[in-house]
């Protein structure tokens, strides 16, 4: 039982992390960057080779996984979402065009790695077993769950006391009169994309580090909890993100438990639906939402 | 000589049918994203009642699931609906996405449903079979766009208020689209699962609902063949690519999202942008006067229009107006002024239906306050946005035919059925909006978008607009607002060639100037409440009203100006 909360958590960490991603360029921007889930499937690749092709130690990889995402983030603003501001379809528009975009990025990967999953060089990473108060955890699932921690509060500093994050806070606020004050928009816009791409990136690597490989589809296979963590939690909250995560991990680790794996999708999306249809702004939300 | 591609062109026919339930939800601007759990369903269920052989020797057994799939479709959509559908944006995608993600885990785990292996059925769908349902679809469509039915969806799509206050019921309207959408997509389970012979689960997926969504956004909705373009397009260009050799099992995928990113990217209206310049422009029909003797005759002067008595509007703390007593009789030009924030445009809101009050009580025009907005407009309250909100992608001509919908029929059903009454009730709507088109001045642009307008044109459209329900009572929010001299003088020129037609007019206005010379009554507001009313002169010596509003002896010049 304690067990399976833990193994819960450790899933829902890098739910977390995959969904803060989508929630902090709609938080701000207002764009549904549905591009996100092969950039973090780039990223588990990316990853992956690096790995193997450099052996560098895990603490180098991950910085450089993340570079390689803020430049991914970059990139999928300026060609999915920068082309169709002001169209009186934007919104719309960036959907398509980053659904898109994420299959050439997804094609790409598979022109370079082709259609077999890809692994991590065995003893890449001491699969090291430890044992803190009857719960057996592994030294992956600690690094995961460090790592997250890590990433989002440092996200959350960031997001709430740096002028950086002032200008963000103004841009999702309203990006014309954040203009008009001297914020550059452009920055901020290309600043939430990197950043939102690197913290995905990382998700992928950690992903497959606790898979041990990763395949075309691990991006898709998480997209719908993504979108079930970031209403749960209230779009645009970064806090909500978080808890919201660790609660699916939860929710789905206990269905799996007293029910059946088969059963394992229903609940995220039951909660979801319940959470939508009753209170909209989600557990946690407190933010006035814009439509799109 | 279609042989050897037959498959290929009933694959292309069946996304066109799934795009089209995507179309129609989008045509109203909805993102809705269940379809995938509404296919599902009525596949599933279909099995039950599809026979197992041809019926009458030859006729394809499936003729009997399709209206079983439409009709669960339908009924899951409206069931779905209810709750959802107070969502909007991505907020309803979300929800949506997630009943289908629902169904498909429950319909792994059904027992009857034979879980994830899913069931055989016969392939009854063959190319000839899937293209008339395909040809249905689109006649259904052709006939929907110019239809009273398919304005309102557009209308709804550009702007929910104002398609509320031009009297269109938004709530059903979103629904209606909805459950076609539903009933579309169940006609697509159907026929996808008796062409490949096969159910499972995992067929109706998030996959299935983007590849929809992909369809039907690259066909476009400009054109009621859109969706045909869409599946069309995305069909043929892997083919293309293995006729040219193109064999390596990337490339097909890279190709397609890169095509799907140019068309999106630099086509706006989709690939039915190349087809939409060919639509025909409704021309002026002859005599457009004659469509006007036909309205009903507006109430005679002095007829009550709206009593409200104690009226009050709070938000939260802040009490936007209060206690206000208002009586308004046929024949007035009734003038409402005020300081910012007085609570003119919230007092305005409120007696066209757009908010309800927290205080007080009243009716306009029989409706009582607090009801729906579109029960207002039908009630012959129509009414202008001090911001405009015209409906930026429809043209001039079609934005004036938004405003047609409380005084005209409804004709989708019976131009479905070519019914000549139906033709005569779409003239009808297209002179009535000729009239008022030409009444503003506005008739040499009326195939142009609002965009292409001046900041002036834009607000006598939206007057044309309004004027196109034949109102009893007109509602202006700042009309001259940013217009020049010259315009502010025209303008309060039609104003009272409207009231002389019998029109009933409720004005916000800051240019005193304009209220003096047009207004019959004088309301002032202040702080939420009435500090003066009667006649406008009168009102306007008032020394309240001059400490309050019009400014001390040194500030008043600049007010007149």
């Amino acid at each position: 039982m304690l067990q399976q909360l833990a193994n819960g958590v450790f899933t829902g960490s890098i739910y977390a992390l995959f969904a803060i991603g989508f929630t902090l360029v709609f938080g701000i921007l207002r764009h549904l960057n549905l591009a996100h889930p092969a950039v973090f499937t780039a990223g588990a690749f990316v990853g992956i080779e690096v790995a193997t092709r450099t052996a560098i130690p895990v603490w180098i990889l991950f910085p450089v996984v993340a570079v390689f995402g803020a430049l991914a983030g970059v990139l999928v603003e300026r060609i999915a979402f920068r082309p169709l501001r002001g169209r009186d379809d934007e919104h719309f528009a960036g959907l398509i065009s980053s659904v898109a975009l994420g299959g050439v990025v997804i094609a790409l990967l598979q022109a370079r790695y082709g259609t077999e999953p890809q692994s991590f060089p065995r003893e890449y990473f001491p699969n090291q077993l430890f044992e803190i108060a009857g719960i057996r955890v592994t030294l992956t699932q600690l690094v995961t769950l460090g790592l997250a921690l890590v990433l989002m509060l440092g996200l959350a500093w960031l997001v709430s006391a740096t002028s950086l994050g002032r200008a963000m806070r103004a841009v999702a606020e309203n990006p014309t009169a954040a203009q008009v004050v001297g914020v550059n928009v452009g920055w901020v816009t290309a600043g939430t994309y990197a950043m939102s791409s690197a913290l995905g990136t990382v998700a992928g690597a950690l992903l497959a580090l606790n898979l041990g490989q990763a395949g075309r589809d691990l991006g898709a296979s998480i997209e719908l909890v993504g979108f079930a963590v970031i209403i749960l939690g209230g779009l645009g909250s970064l806090w909500g993100a978080m808890a919201a995560g660790v609660i699916l991990g939860l929710a789905e680790a206990l269905t799996i438990t007293y029910f059946d794996s088969t059963w394992k999708g229903l609940v995220a999306f039951a909660l979801l639906f319940a959470v939508l249809v009753l209170r909209p702004r989600g557990l946690f939300g407190h933010v006035k939402v814009r439509e799109v | 000589m279609l042989d050897g591609y037959d498959t290929l062109i009933t694959t292309i026919a069946l996304g066109a049918i799934l795009a089209y339930s995507f179309h129609v939800v989008l045509m109203a601007g909805q993102l809705s994203l269940g379809q995938a759990g509404f296919a599902s369903l009525a596949a599933y269920v279909s099995t039950l009642v599809v026979p197992t052989e041809p019926i009458a020797g030859s006729i394809s057994p499936v003729i009997v699931g399709l209206p079983v799939g439409a009709l669960v479709g339908a009924a899951a959509a409206f069931v779905v609906g209810l709750p959802v559908l107070r969502l909007r944006g991505v907020f309803l995608a979300i929800a949506t996405i997630a009943f289908g993600e629902m169904v498909r885990v429950f319909m792994t785990n059904a027992e009857w449903t034979n879980g994830a292996l899913g069931m055989r059925v016969e392939k009854w769908v063959t190319f000839d079979f899937a293209w008339i349902v395909v040809a249905a679809l689109a006649y259904l469509f052709w006939r929907l766009g110019p239809s009273r039915t398919g304005r309102a969806f557009a209308a709804v799509r550009e702007d929910e208020l104002a398609a509320s206050a031009m009297g269109v019921d938004v709530v059903r309207t979103r629904m209606a689209s909805f459950i076609a959408s539903g009933a579309i997509a169940g006609v697509y389970g159907v026929m996808f699962a008796y062409f490949f012979g096969r159910i499972t689960p995992a067929t109706f997926d998030f996959g299935l609902t983007v590849d929809g969504l992909v369809t039907a956004v690259l066909g476009g909705y400009l054109v009621f063949f859109g969706p045909v373009l869409g599946a069309g397009f995305l069909t043929a260009v892997p083919e293309v690519q293995t006729a040219l050799g193109l064999e390596a099992g990337w490339i097909h995928p890279l190709v397609t999202g890169l095509l799907l990113l140019a068309v999106i990217l630099f086509l706006p209206g989709g690939l039915s942008t190349l087809f939409a310049r060919f639509r025909p422009k409704p021309a002026r029909p002859e005599g457009d006067d004659a469509a006007l003797d036909g309205l009903a005759p507006l109430p005679a002067k002095g007829e009550p229009i709206a009593a409200i008595r104690g009226l009050g509007k709070a938000y939260g703390a802040v009490r936007a107006v209060r206690e206000i007593d208002l009586e308004i009789r046929s024949g007035d030009v009734l003038g409402v002024i005020g300081p910012n924030g007085a609570g003119k445009t919230t007092l305005i809101n409120m007696i066209s239906g757009l908010e309800p009050p927290t205080s007080g009580e009243g009716d306009v025009l029989g409706v009582a306050l607090g009801s729906r907005p579109h029960r207002f407009a039908q009630a012959g309250v129509s009414r202008t946005f001090q911001h405009s909100k015209l409906f930026d992608r429809l043209t001039v001509l079609d934005n004036v035919l938004v405003g047609t919908h409380p005084v005209s029929r409804s004709t989708y059903l019976r131009r479905l059925l070519w019914l000549p009454s139906a033709r005569r009730d779409e003239r009808r709507a297209l002179a009535l909006a000729w009239a008022q088109l030409r009444r503003v001045g506005l008739d040499d642009r009326a195939h142009v978008r609002p965009g292409a307008l001046s900041y002036g044109d834009q607000r006598r459209l939206e007057i044309a607009r309004a004027l196109a329900s034949h109102p009893t009572l007109l509602i202006l929010d700042e009309p001259a607002a940013g217009m020049n001299h010259v315009e502010a003088a025209e303008l309060a020129d039609l104003i009272r060639g409207l009231a002389e037609d019998g029109i009933t007019v409720l004005l916000i206005e800051h240019n005193v100037k304009m209220v003096l010379a047009t207004c019959t009554r004088l309301v002032v507001l202040n702080f939420g409440a009435v500090i003066a009313a009667g006649e406008p002169r009168e009102v306007a010596a008032d020394p309240q009203v001059i400490e309050a509003y019009l400014g001390t002896e040194d500030a008043e010049e600049s007010e007149h100006v």
